[in-house]
């Protein structure tokens, strides 16, 4: 009976034990000090995505051939702050992770993330690559920490079906916020639908009202006496929370629906309901793909309306290495980032087989531009390999396309970017809610509360 | 000799009778030990995923409370730093006061509702079961699922609300888009979603309640409302006492609704202490921030847990 008991205790307690200790058997990848390194990679598209899953595997086959100490894992897996940290905490992070490029700076900024510069280096094309595209993936000192899968710089996207509505020009979207507010006016007047739609939250609002204030030519945060500061609470920014106010207040253009992040208004905008809002070239996929958009001949987009900034903001996926990541299985997410994502937009030959391999599926959005990774010419000989490919209407995007690249590419703020949007959001909001809202009071606050936290983050 | 003979057998038989007593105790004991031991053995998985799951995570919180970590790098002490940091984010006061409010209006408008609906289904005497999985129905559904269709039900354009509020002539209201209504939508949707459990829970302890009580109201001419305030709610204090600080200590914790609804917002009028617990997390990345506050409210839920079992053991002895 004791001895049962002993085996009873025993068992239970090896149990117990082989618990604790099968905790690492839970780890997804070895640790690549082994003969071959596994890594798992975010980026594979999921099953209803079949043309471009094929691509992927197909890609995957490839750099398993040319790398034979390396295997590829794809995870469908994407960006979500909610799991991001506990995934990392608990050591089941992807090695490459996506990101957007909303991102970056705050993972750089916590240390989250590896340098990946020594890496790139070693690529004879990193010379190349665009700098404006590389520097919101960079801290101060210059080293770099992602590779861009499709960079972008914000732009205004346009329902041209509702301009044409509304007696405008749909090859001529507005170009001054000017503009915007007198077009918005008359798309409301019209055709009975928002005019303009502004992101209000999930720190999407302060995000937006980053853009608009580089366009009005000021900026977010100072440098004074080698410490961040806000610098919103100017004439720039004023402005453009003005503007906002009297679209909302005197001309009736924003719609009633005024609590939204970018999902819902590209939800809004597929379904014919926006006239105009911010955003990439990169929203023609979301649109078409995700949320069903079947009139994408009504896309378009412009450059950044300006207002004397003469400056858009940058965008884009990012692809970026955890920190927890082992040195050699940074090495090799290094050749896997070059392999999948540097090489096609650098050499026209695989471009051009990519294009072809993701155009078999109608739903696919092939050919939506980019910024030239690396420099025009190269962007040029992309853009004519893929050429016989291409799906999306490119005209809808020339006005984008020319007017972009007069515009100055400015990165999202340096340090709290996300604390200066939390509290500008709050601003947007009241504008948007409060026919009363005081302009200036709003922005002394966020001023305030945002310098305090700038301040501790920079002790 | 007979004395002796007969006191001999008396010592032996105390004598045995003591050694008898002592070894039914020894044997008491170990037999106790042995359930013990038993018990304890079984005890053991729930020992270890207890550990794992619940108490490393809570050691863990409240360590990183008193740390600045990225998660990836060693934590650094802090010292109180994170509790400094929250008490000087103006943000907290608000987070706090709308909490307090959405509790406060959750009470209000929550509390009745689940009580009066399941008076009214008990007095139902055929398919009272469509009723109860009516009622029940909106627990079922996820969440997220239910905020999302209230969101359609709120939309100031298109929404179910302002159409059918429009047929008579009232609204167009806000709902969400402003501060003043925001808090109060988010408590509709909540009632509407949670008290399908404490329906059904009323309902059981409506049926425990003696029938002859009812009987001898009426027989005093007491009429339904009489009933119901003279019998049904005495009887049913104690489901009440319970079901009113389970509501307190589950909407002091309220998330879902202020996250997918508004994010906060319009105007922070629906940051609640708990969104504020994820923005410091995972939007700004300051976990021993976050950690802080977790820590802070989970004092405030302990102290409404030890009302909770106090009420509960009085509420038992009577």
């Amino acid at each position: 009976m004791r001895t049962t008991r002993r085996s009873a205790l025993a068992l239970f307690g090896g149990a117990a034990v082989a618990a604790l200790t099968g905790c690492d058997s839970l780890k997804p990848t070895s640790d690549g000090t082994g003969d071959t390194i596994v890594l798992r990679v975010q980026g594979m598209p999921p099953a209803t995505e079949k043309a471009s899953l094929d691509q992927f595997a197909k890609l995957v086959a490839d750099f398993e051939k040319a790398n034979p100490g390396i295997k590829i894992e794809g995870s469908t897996n994407v960006w979500d702050s909610m799991t991001f940290s506990a995934k990392l905490a608990g050591g089941s992070i992807e090695d490459v992770i996506s990101v957007p490029l909303t991102e970056p700076q705050g993972l750089i900024e916590r240390k989250q993330v590896s340098s990946i510069t020594g890496d790139l280096r070693g690529w004879n094309h990193y010379q190349e690559f665009n700098p404006q595209v590389l520097k919101p993936i960079s801290d101060a000192a210059g080293e770099v920490y992602g590779v861009p899968e499709a960079p972008f710089a914000l732009g205004l996207v346009y329902n041209r079906a509702l301009f044409a509505q509304a007696g405008l020009d749909p090859d001529k979207p507005p170009t001054t916020w000017a503009d915007v507010q007198a077009y918005a006016k008359q798309i409301a007047a019209k055709t009975g639908k928002p005019g303009y739609v502004q992101e209000s939250k999930d720190n999407q609002g302060g995000w937006q009202l980053t853009m608009i204030t580089y366009a009005h030519g000021g900026s977010m945060e100072r440098l004074d006496n080698g410490k961040y500061v806000a610098d919103f609470n100017s004439a720039p920014t004023k402005s453009a929370l003005n503007l906002l106010k009297t679209m909302r207040w005197t001309d009736d253009s924003l719609g009633r629906n005024l609590l939204n992040n970018q999902n819902d208004v590209i939800k809004a905008f597929a379904a014919g309901q926006v006239g105009m809002f911010l955003g990439t070239p990169g929203t023609y996929r979301l649109a078409k793909v995700t949320y069903g958009m079947t009139n994408t001949g009504d896309y378009g987009i412009g450059a950044m309306p300006q207002a004397g900034g003469n400056a858009t903001l940058s965008g884009g996926k990012i692809y970026m290495v955890p920190a927890s990541v082992s040195a050699a299985k940074r090495a090799a997410a290094v050749k896997w980032l070059l392999f999948a994502y540097a090489q096609p937009q650098y050499d026209p030959a695989v471009a051009a087989a990519n294009a072809k391999a993701l155009a078999a599926d109608p739903k696919a959005a092939v050919g939506v531009p980019t910024l030239p990774l690396f420099n025009q010419a190269q962007q040029d000989k992309i853009t004519a390999a893929i050429q016989p490919y291409v799906n999306v209407e490119l005209p809808h995007f020339a006005p984008y396309l020319t007017g972009t690249p007069a515009l100055a590419l400015r990165a999202e703020p340096a340090v709290q970017a996300q604390a200066i949007y939390a509290a500008l959001d709050t601003a947007i909001q009241a504008v948007l809610t409060d026919r009363n809202a005081d302009v200036d009071a709003l922005l002394a606050k966020a001023e305030s509360d945002v310098n305090a936290k700038l301040a501790a983050a920079q002790k | 000799m007979s004395a002796d003979l007969t006191e001999v057998p008396a010592r032996s038989t105390e004598r045995s009778g003591g050694a008898i007593a002592a070894g039914a105790a020894r044997s008491r004991r170990r037999s106790a030990w042995r359930a013990d031991a038993v018990a304890f053995v079984l005890l053991i998985p729930a020992f270890v995923v207890f550990g794992l799951f619940s108490w490393w995570p809570i050691i863990r919180g409240l360590l990183i409370s008193f740390q600045e970590t990225n998660l990836v790098e060693p934590a650094r002490w802090v010292g109180l730093d994170n509790f400094h940091a929250i008490f000087a984010d103006p943000l907290l006061g608000k987070a706090a006061g709308n909490t307090l409010l959405f509790v406060g209006l959750a009470l209000l408008i929550g509390f009745p509702a689940p009580l009066i609906l399941a008076a009214i289904m008990s007095t139902v005497r055929r398919a009272g079961g469509i009723y109860r999985f009516l009622a029940y129905l909106p627990v079922v559904i996820p969440p997220v699922v239910s905020v999302l269709l209230w969101k359609w039900f709120y939309d100031p354009g298109s929404g179910l609300f302002n159409a059918v509020f429009g047929l008579v002539g009232l609204g167009p209201f806000p709902w969400l888009q402003s501060p003043d209504s925001a808090m109060l939508s988010l408590v509709l949707e909540s009632t509407w979603a949670g008290m399908g459990g404490a329906v059904l829970i009323y309902l059981a302890a409506m049926v425990g309640i003696p029938a002859e009580l009812y009987e001898a109201a009426e027989s005093d001419g007491a009429g339904i409302w009489k009933r119901i305030w003279h019998v049904t709610l005495p009887q049913l204090r104690p489901t009440i006492g319970l079901l009113l600080l389970m509501q307190l200590i589950s909407t002091i914790q309220v998330f879902t609704e202020p996250y997918v609804f508004t994010g906060g917002g319009p105007q922070d009028s629906t940051v609640t202490v708990l969104l504020l617990i994820f923005r410091y997390a995972f939007q700004n990345g300051a976990y021993g921030q976050a950690a802080a506050l977790s820590f802070l409210l989970a004092i405030a839920l302990a102290v409404l847990s030890a009302v909770y079992l106090r009420a509960t053991r009085s509420w038992s002895r009577s």
